[in-house]
This record gives structure tokens, C-alpha cells and sequence, in this order.
């Protein structure tokens, strides 16, 4: 207690280790960046971001565009109307997600990570306004050690007013993608949204502001399945960012001027800007760390700095683990080629099977009641109901015909039937044929359904025609 | 709670609980009411009437709460068993 000075350093420490969601953590103010690797990134956040909130509002055929509509339980893709029957879609979709990762983390590390991830897209956008209200990371530092006082108040306030306001807008966004979004907005302005729009809107808005404004690393750290498992996606031949040790250790400082071979030094002139400038608050000199997500903050930084000094670029750089010892690095590897292929035959068979894709489905189900029916004539019966499903977003007429046995006839009492768009109608029919034309207990038969405006729109569904063994 | 690794803090492992069952209840959503109509299954069961997304809404959070348990209970059963029979003693 009598020790003041040491007493008062204690309590600036404490101030500085942020009572975090996890442990205390020391707050990190990840210090601004120029360079290719941040001009490539925040063309990246541009882009995503430019598409996440411009894709809700754009329209196609007269509706949006990209709509998964929950509430009528069906999905706008461009023109295509997806329906749960089509889920096959949604699962392949995910697969070739996962596997793209696979691919392109072998390929190139943590590209994802630091480029396009959207906690990193997000955090990105959150910073630039802190920066913008804040100032740079000296300002930011010095603010938070400032008691509180009304300017301290006002510019915390504003940049919370501020990021709350874009979150906002983000979970605004985020609900636009299940209810349209036009609508959704002329409610907003008159304030009759629904409970459940309105619960999503703030939840969605919740994480946004938390996620990007407060966890930030700790997300990637702590919460991120993809940042544990991705080393198994690694090799030797995988790029990652690595510090040159043999080149830049033994580290120090000297003067420009200074010829660093002749005092025995590297060329890190340990001026710590690559810690300064990193978002999870490593240290790159390190080695390789599982917290490093690849932003090339570091990359940049250093070759600045490198500049400087003349000295020549990359003595933090994208390399290789075997490019790094001297070793030859193999792009083309088989981990890669089988990601590729693998990849390839997925999209391929997407692209065939949605192109080639009929808006319509059929299925037949079987009386189960009776295996058949023999009629007061001596004909074979046996019944069906035809269920069609009308997958696409007109209303259509079909036709439905029967094949497979010879003399087969269809009892069909509704006729030519209309089936309105996303609607599934069942269709009681019969099959009648002459038991001299069946030689067997079970026989394919198959029912053919047409749109009547659209002979493309037909569909093939076998089914068995059960009767008696005469022969 | 003395559950699972001490040197792990509290609040991560509140998280861990969290977090997890966060994206699975996600993907169970997915799946489970691209199958079954959640407006559907929520009459079924006697449910007041309630709009799709509602329904959607809270079977999400039930999915959340139920998979929330398996991971809680995760925890709890990582729990040394010989702390267990020590603290009986």
C-alpha cells in the first residue's frame, strides 16, 4: 500500500485485461494495416458483404430472387422453386460446401479464414467504424485508460450506437431471406411486424453485434470447430504464413544504417508491428499456432517495414512448411487430386441432375387392401392411388396414362386434372386387364403423367400389377 | 460444480454446452422439418395455433434445449468416477 507508483501500474494492468467471456483476456487492439493481403481482403468484405445484403433485394421473374420462404415451406432460387420433396439438393449442396473446405484448405491453409469467413467479413467492418470513431489503436488505447468523462462516454456511445445500428440492419437483412423482403420493409416503416419476424430481426442483430463487436478472436479460439480440425487438412505442402527464422533471427534492433551481419543480427529488427497487427494477438515468431487464421495482417506489415530498411520483403511471408526447410513444394499432391475429383464429379452431377430437373413428382401407391380384384366379367382389377405433386410456380393440367401389359386398360374418373403450383392431388385409378395378357403374379406396369401445356414436364413411374397365375 | 477439467473456467464450459448444441439444433432443424411440416407436427400435439414460422422457431429452440442436456450431461459424466466415490467417503 505504501508502494504507490507500483500500486497504481497494478491497477493499469488490471484495466487493460478485460474481463472476457472466457478468461481474462488482454483486450486486443489490432493495429490498422495497409498492404496487398488487407487490400485483397477488403475487397473480399465488399464483395461478400456487397451480396448478403444486395442478394434479398434483387428480383427474378417478378420474385425475389434468392427466397427461402418458410412460411410456404418452399425455396426461390433464380426462377427454380425448390420444395422439401427436393431436399437431395440441400444435402448435396452441403456436402460439396464441406468438401470445397477440404479442398481449398489443403490447397491454400486458412484461405477462408482470412478472407472470407464471416466472423473475419464482419469483424472487419466492425473495426473500421471503431476506428472510424475511435481513431487508430494509440487513441484507442489511451481512451480506455481514461476515466470515465463525458467525451469518453459520448465516443463509446456513439461507436456502440453505431455498431448496434449495422447490426441491426444485418438481422434486418438476415429475415429478408426468409420473408420477402419488400414486404418485410414496409412493415418495419409502419411497424407491423409479427412477433417471430421481429424475434429473429433483434436475435439475429444480438449475435451480429456480439460476435463481431465483442468476441471477435475468441470466436475463431474458442468456438470455431473448423480452426481444431483444419490441421488434419494440412501437409507439409500446405501454404500457411511463416516467419523466416533462419533469415531473421538472432532479432534486435539497430539503426538503419547499421549492416546487420556485421553486429551478428538477423533481419527482424523486433520492432513487434507483426504482434501489433494481429487480430488473435500472436506472435507469428513463434511458429505455426493454431490461433493464426491467415489473415497475412503480419505479411503486410513486415514487408513495410522490410521496405523501410531496405531490406528485401517476406521475412514474414505465404509459404510452405517444406518451402520453408529448402524442400521442393508439391502442389499437386493426392490429397488434393482426390479433394478434386471427388469435388468435381459433385458439382458436375448437381448441375446435370437441377438442369435436367422435371417439376413434377409422382408416386403410386397400391391399394393394400386387396392384392386384386377379379370383376364380374373375369377381368383382373387392381387399384392405385397416383399422388402428383406439382413442383413448379404455375398451375398445370395433366394427363395420366397407364403402360406395360397389353390390353391394359386405365380407369381413370377424374380425367385430365389440374393441380395448382406446390399442391399434391391424389388421383383414385384403376387398372383393369384380361388375365390371358398376364402370365405372371406380378408384372411392371408404369404411369405416365403429362402437363398438357408442357409434353417436357412428364414423368415415368413404375409400379406392379398383382393377378393370378393362369399358366 | 467440480464437473469435468477445473483448469477449464466456468464460462467456457458453460459455452461448451452452449455452442454445440447451438449448430446441431441448426442442422436438426433443418433436416428434421424439411421432412415433417412443423405447423403439422405442433397440431398434432395439441399446440395452440400457431404461424410457420413460429412453429419453426420454437422447435429450433427446442431442439437447442434438448441437445443443450446431451451436452450437459456430456459434461457431468466427464467427471472422474473416483471424485465421485470421494466425495461420498
Amino acid at each position: 500500500m505504501n508502494d504507490q507508483p507500483a500500486n497504481q501500474a497494478n491497477e493499469g494492468q488490471d484495466d487493460a485485461v478485460e474481463r472476457s467471456l472466457y478468461a481474462k483476456r488482454e483486450k486486443i487492439y489490432a493495429r490498422e494495416v495497409h498492404g496487398i493481403y488487407a487490400r485483397l481482403r477488403v475487397l473480399a468484405v465488399l464483395v461478400l458483404l456487397g451480396a448478403y445484403y444486395g442478394v434479398p433485394w434483387l428480383t427474378w421473374d417478378g420474385r425475389q430472387a434468392v427466397l427461402l420462404d418458410l412460411p410456404n415451406r418452399q425455396f426461390q432460387l433464380f426462377g427454380i422453386t425448390f420444395w422439401p420433396q427436393d431436399f437431395f439438393y440441400l444435402a448435396a449442396l452441403l456436402i460439396i460446401a464441406a468438401l470445397s473446405l477440404f479442398f481449398f484448405t489443403a490447397l491454400a491453409g486458412r484461405l477462408w479464414c482470412g478472407y472470407a469467413c464471416p466472423q473475419t467479413v464482419w469483424t472487419e467492418v466492425f473495426m473500421w467504424i471503431e476506428r472510424k470513431i475511435e481513431g487508430d489503436r494509440p487513441k484507442q488505447m489511451k481512451l480506455d485508460k481514461m476515466p470515465l468523462s463525458a467525451r469518453k462516454f459520448a465516443i463509446k456511445g456513439g461507436k456502440h450506437a453505431a455498431w448496434i445500428l449495422f447490426s441491426l440492419y444485418t438481422g434486418f437483412t438476415f429475415v429478408g431471406y426468409f420473408t420477402p423482403i419488400h414486404d418485410l420493409a414496409a412493415r418495419v416503416v409502419t411497424l407491423e411486424l409479427g412477433p417471430w419476424e421481429t424475434f429473429w430481426i433483434l436475435f439475429y442483430s444480438f449475435a451480429t453485434y456480439g460476435n463481431a463487436g465483442w468476441m471477435r478472436e475468441q470466436v475463431c479460439i474458442y468456438m470455431c470447430p473448423y480452426a481444431r480440425f483444419q490441421s488434419a487438412m494440412f501437409d507439409k505442402d500446405t501454404l500457411i504464413i511463416s516467419y523466416d527464422d533462419d533469415r531473421g533471427e538472432p532479432r534486435g534492433g539497430r539503426k538503419r544504417s547499421v549492416n546487420p551481419a556485421e553486429v551478428g543480427l538477423g533481419d527482424c529488427i523486433d520492432c513487434s508491428l507483426c504482434v501489433q497487427v494481429c487480430p488473435t494477438g500472436i506472435d507469428i515468431r513463434d511458429g505455426l499456432q493454431f490461433e493464426c487464421i491467415g489473415c497475412a495482417a503480419c505479411v503486410d506489415v513486415c514487408d513495410e517495414v522490410m521496405d523501410k530498411m531496405g531490406y528485401p520483403k517476406g521475412l514474414v511471408r505465404y509459404t510452405t512448411e517444406h518451402s520453408v526447410h529448402a524442400e521442393k513444394t508439391h502442389v499437386l499432391r493426392p490429397r488434393v487430386f482426390v479433394y478434386a475429383t471427388l469435388l468435381s464429379v459433385l458439382v458436375g452431377a448437381l448441375v446435370v441432375s437441377i438442369a435436367g430437373r422435371v417439376p413434377l413428382e409422382v408416386d403410386v401407391i397400391r391399394d393394400r387392401l386387396a392384392l386384386y380384384k377379379e370383376t364380374n366379367e373375369g377381368l383382373i382389377e387392381n387399384t392405385y392411388n397416383v399422388k402428383v405433386v406439382n413442383k413448379d410456380q404455375i398451375p398445370h393440367r395433366y394427363r395420366l396414362s397407364a403402360s406395360g401389359l397389353e390390353g391394359l386398360e386405365l380407369i381413370n374418373t377424374m380425367g385430365e386434372f389440374a393441380v395448382e403450383s406446390g399442391r399434391v392431388l391424389e388421383v383414385p385409378v384403376r387398372l383393369r386387364i384380361d388375365p390371358v395378357n398376364i402370365d405372371r403374379a406380378s408384372s411392371k406396369v408404369a404411369f405416365e403423367v403429362v402437363a398438357l401445356d408442357n409434353p417436357d414436364i412428364v414423368h415415368v413411374e413404375p409400379a406392379r400389377f398383382l393377378g393370378p397365375v393362369l399358366r | 460444480m467440480e464437473n469435468g477439467d477445473p483448469t477449464i473456467p466456468l464460462i467456457q464450459r458453460v459455452v461448451a454446452v452452449l455452442w454445440p448444441s447451438f449448430l446441431t439444433a441448426g442442422l436438426a432443424t433443418i433436416i428434421v422439418f424439411t421432412i415433417y411440416d412443423p405447423q403439422i407436427v405442433f397440431s398434432c400435439v395439441g399446440g395452440p395455433e400457431i404461424n410457420r414460422l413460429g412453429a419453426y422457431t420454437i422447435g429450433f429452440f427446442f431442439f437447442w434445449a434438448i441437445n443443450a442436456l446431451a451436452c450437459a450431461m456430456s459434461m457431468y459424466f466427464c467427471k472422474p468416477c473416483s471424485r465421485v466415490s470421494g466425495s461420498v467417503s
